[in-house]
């Protein structure tokens, strides 16, 4: 120890300008050399002085470490070091080591010797380590793997332990994620197998298929999936919730209009069911019963650690039924552990689970299609399929083409009627052309050719057509003939026209006709009806006879026809003089063959003249009238009996009509 | 609602099924019936207020070729030991199912039912067997199946049991 050291290490603690007293300052020169050699050991080498004091300087220093803070260790060292070493401090007074002690280090020596207590006592330094022990854990997690890796046998070795004990208490509490991590497993495996069965269905061909394919499409699912869900029909009917120890019935839930038993029965036989076959049979502990067969009623057990779901399945279920199954068990023990593994026979807390069943009460029904049992049929089905898919419309496509055809064809022997163009555009039919007016109507063929006016889009131009027939139309509507004229148009359009109609319309006609198309040349045979009047009162005039007794005496019986024969004779000349002809009659006288000629003709002169007289007595124009005498020179047939000498004393008449004007009679 | 598993236990032909017919359906009949496996019934009571459903397991009854399968009275909440009073040796029939049972599933109340009562002059069920069950100090009703005697009384008994436990 030196000086120079010394005020070093003074002024190495007098960092905060403290200035100490004299005992104090010993007394921290004294706690540095004890606590802080370190301090020391630094200033040495700065003043050069390497291994100038050190051992035994150090020894001496340790020493008085040992005999103020282990004085039990520092008495034993003393016993043995007596001999060989002469020790300044050797075997102080306890007394003044104690006080020596509280004044270096006060109250931290209580600290510390109770820091050291609680480390040697396992309870106490246990009790501390668990205040600190999870954040220890958690800190090192954070550093690196090492605390993971020292822990892997001991929990190993745990687990093992724990399954020895009582395996059901680790699979109980590794049931709620076993399931989803084992179905996740499992579907995705499934995914390869669909994918696989995708490819081999794919090169598959059927009706049904195309179906399934485009269902496929439009939902989105694979191939396979539709197949498989196609190709099942099933109903879970009803869903049993079971207290897996005593049987009991926890919920029950029924789809709709479903019949069912008593659920507490069904459910305690179930158990029973599930006994019998377990005690029966000797299969191992861990397995359960599954599934249970009767008909088309499947009855799926889920099992879980305490309660079990049965479902009555009527029909065929896909295993995903059973997913559903598995997922209501398993939330059902998450939510309800505690009730399930106190239950006492009180059910009431276990309503609310009836979600988790009326979830499982699925349904699927299947599309039934016959199958093809070959290729052939199903080449066969296939074209049947398209047939039926496009058949109708093919069917309507095909007879609306044979109806349009038809009426194109009706149209073009109309005559009258001349196409110009027939089109079909976007299902619609287009027509146009030109039409006599007097053609039949396009329209109403439209309805005979049993097509919709609708369909079809008509536009016609009038014209006139030279068909005989057409002109002979048009010329009847522009002369509008009586009954009794007949007009007819021949091939080379001459209109021959007979009968019988009056002079005005004759003579009308013949202007007209000369106006109407169509007609070359025409040929007029009409008589003149006024005319043919006139005639035939000429003719009832000239069968008139007016007979004599003898001489120019008229027979009795004669007056009353003189009379009948001027109206007669005042008619025809009314009649004649309306259509412009003028009358001349000759009255005409006869004897019979007795007497002589000469005598006869004056005689029959005389007869003539006095049937004139008696007209123009009766008012008829003399001027109409002409006489004449023949005698006996026209006789009539019977000229020598009595009576034939008697009709023979006659006057005759002959009726001359004259045109007053200058018309001619055709007829002439 | 409370629901509670009673089994009915005892050697073959002792009117185990007779006793559920007639508490469940008050009827008899004479027809004797042998119980294949287990049948199972159910009867609501009610005490006060309290509804209880009782589910019977009516199991087959035990001779020397069929023992009673243990696994049937799981989850029991009580049972009845049925002995057929004309028959003696139903009785240590039901002496050795009762430790059966208790091994199986543990202490649960049970009733004893001398069953057959109505059989009196055939009684077998003497002073020594009497005492041998008072020494057991079991609760041990007589019945008969057949004229309903003591069948109400011991259900009810066996209920209130359960409730209490």
């Amino acid at each position: 120890m030196t000086d120079s050291s010394t005020s070093d290490i003074f002024n190495g603690a007098s960092n905060n300008n403290h200035l100490p007293t004299q005992e104090e300052d010993v007394l921290a020169a004294l706690r540095t050399l004890l606590f802080n050699p370190e301090q020391i050991e630094t200033s040495e080498q700065q003043t050069g002085e390497k291994n100038t004091s050190p051992n035994l300087e150090e020894d001496v220093l340790e020493q008085l470490r040992t005999l103020i803070f282990s004085p039990d260790d520092a008495q034993v060292d003393n016993v043995q070091q007596q001999s060989s070493q002469k020790n300044p401090a050797a075997n102080p007074d306890e007394d003044v080591l104690g006080e020596l002690r509280s004044l270096l280090v006060g109250d931290d020596y209580q600290k510390l010797t109770k820091l050291q207590e609680r480390l040697d006592d396992p309870k106490l330094y246990a009790a501390d380590l668990s205040q600190v022990l999870a954040e220890a854990i958690i800190l090192r997690s954070l550093q690196d793997q090492q605390l993971a890796k020292a822990l892997v046998p001991s929990i190993e070795e745990a687990i093992k332990v724990s399954v020895r004990k009582d395996f059901k208490i680790l699979a109980n509490a590794l049931f709620p994620v076993m399931g989803p991590a084992i179905r996740k497993a499992i579907a995705s495996a499934l995914n390869v197998m669909m994918q696989s069965l995708n490819q081999t269905l794919n090169h598959s061909f059927s009706p049904q298929s195309f179906k399934w394919r485009l269902e496929a499409r439009q939902t989105g699912k694979s191939f396979a999936e539709v197949v498989l869900l196609r190709t099942l029909l099933y109903r879970v009917e009803q869903v049993f919730l079971i207290h897996k120890e005593t049987g009991l019935l926890l919920q029950h839930v029924v789809a709709k209009a479903v019949t069912t038993q008593d659920g507490d029965l069904v459910s305690a036989m179930l158990t029973a069911i599930k006994d019998f076959v377990h005690d029966s049979f000797h299969v191992h502990q861990s397995d359960t019963l599954e599934t249970l067969h009767f008909g088309e009623l499947t009855i799926w057990i889920e099992e879980g650690p305490q309660a079990i779901l049965a479902g009555v399945i009527r029909g065929n279920a896909p295993q995903e039924v059973r997913a559903v199954f598995h997922d209501a068990i398993e939330s059902i023990h998450l939510e309800q552990s505690n009730i399930l593994h106190s239950f006492d026979g009180n059910t009431t807390p276990f309503e609310a689970c009836r979600p988790y069943l009326e979830g499982c009460l699925l349904v699927q029904f299947e599309v039934k299609e016959p199958k093809p049992k070959n290729q052939k049929l199903i080449i066969g089905s296939v074209l049947g399929a398209i047939l039926i898919a496009v058949g109708p419309w093919l069917f309507l496509y095909i007879r609306d083409q044979q109806r349009w055809a038809n009426y194109l064809e009706k149209l073009n022997a109309e005559r009258g009627i001349v196409v110009v163009s027939a089109d079909k555009r976007h299902g619609k039919f287009f027509i146009s052309g030109l039409r006599d007016p007097l053609a039949a109507d396009p329209l109403m063929l439209i309805s005979s050719a049993n097509l919709s006016p609708a369909q079809v889009t008509s536009r016609w131009e009038n014209y006139l057509s030279e068909a005989p027939k057409f002109v002979e139309t048009r010329t009847k509507q522009v002369l509008q003939p009586p009954q009794s004229v007949s007009l007819k148009v021949d091939n080379n359009a001459i209109l021959y026209a007979t009968g019988y109609a009056s002079a005005e319309w004759i003579a009308e006609s013949k202007k007209l006709v000369q106006l109407i198309p169509g007609v070359n040349k025409v040929y007029l045979n009409i008589v003149d009806t006024d005319l043919r009047e006139l005639e035939s009162a000429k003719k009832k005039i000239e069968n008139y006879e007016v007979h004599f007794l003898n001489g120019t005496q008229l027979l009795p019986s004669q007056d009353s026809k003189i009379q009948s024969l001027v109206k007669e004779i005042q008619k025809l000349s009314n009649s004649a003089q309306s259509i412009n002809k003028g009358i001349r009659i000759q009255i005409v006288g006869h004897t019979d063959a007795g007497g002589s000629e000469n005598a006869n003709i004056t005689l029959s002169q005389a007869r003539a003249q006095k049937v004139l007289s008696m007209f123009v007595s009766q008012g008829l124009k003399a001027t109409n009238f002409t006489t004449q005498g023949v005698g006996s020179r026209e006789p009539l047939p019977d000229n020598l009996s009595k009576q034939g000498k008697i009709f023979n004393r006659r006057v005759s008449f002959k009726v001359f009509l004259t045109d007053t004007l200058n018309r001619k009679s055709d007829q002439r | 609602m409370i629901q509670k598993k009673i089994c009915m236990v005892g050697a073959f032909a002792t009117g185990k099924t007779s006793l559920v017919e007639r508490f469940v359906k008050s009827i008899y009949s004479n027809i004797y019936h042998t119980t294949v496996g287990v049948k199972i019934d159910k009867k609501l009571v009610k005490f006060g207020e309290q509804e209880l459903n009782l589910i019977l397991w009516d199991i087959h009854g035990e001779d020397e070729f069929q023992k009673v399968r243990m696994s049937y009275l799981r989850g029991s909440s009580g049972y009845f030991l049925v002995v057929d009073g004309s028959r003696r040796y139903t009785l240590e029939t039901a002496f050795s199912l009762q430790q059966r049972v208790e091994d199986a599933i543990g202490e649960v109340p049970f009733i004893l039912i001398l069953n057959k009562a109505d059989l009196i002059d055939e009684s077998e069920i003497d002073d020594a067997a009497m005492a041998e069950l008072s020494q057991k100090n079991w609760t041990v009703i007589k019945g008969s199946a057949k004229t309903g005697l003591g069948v109400e009384e011991a259900f009810g008994t066996l209920a209130k049991k359960m409730l209490e436990a």
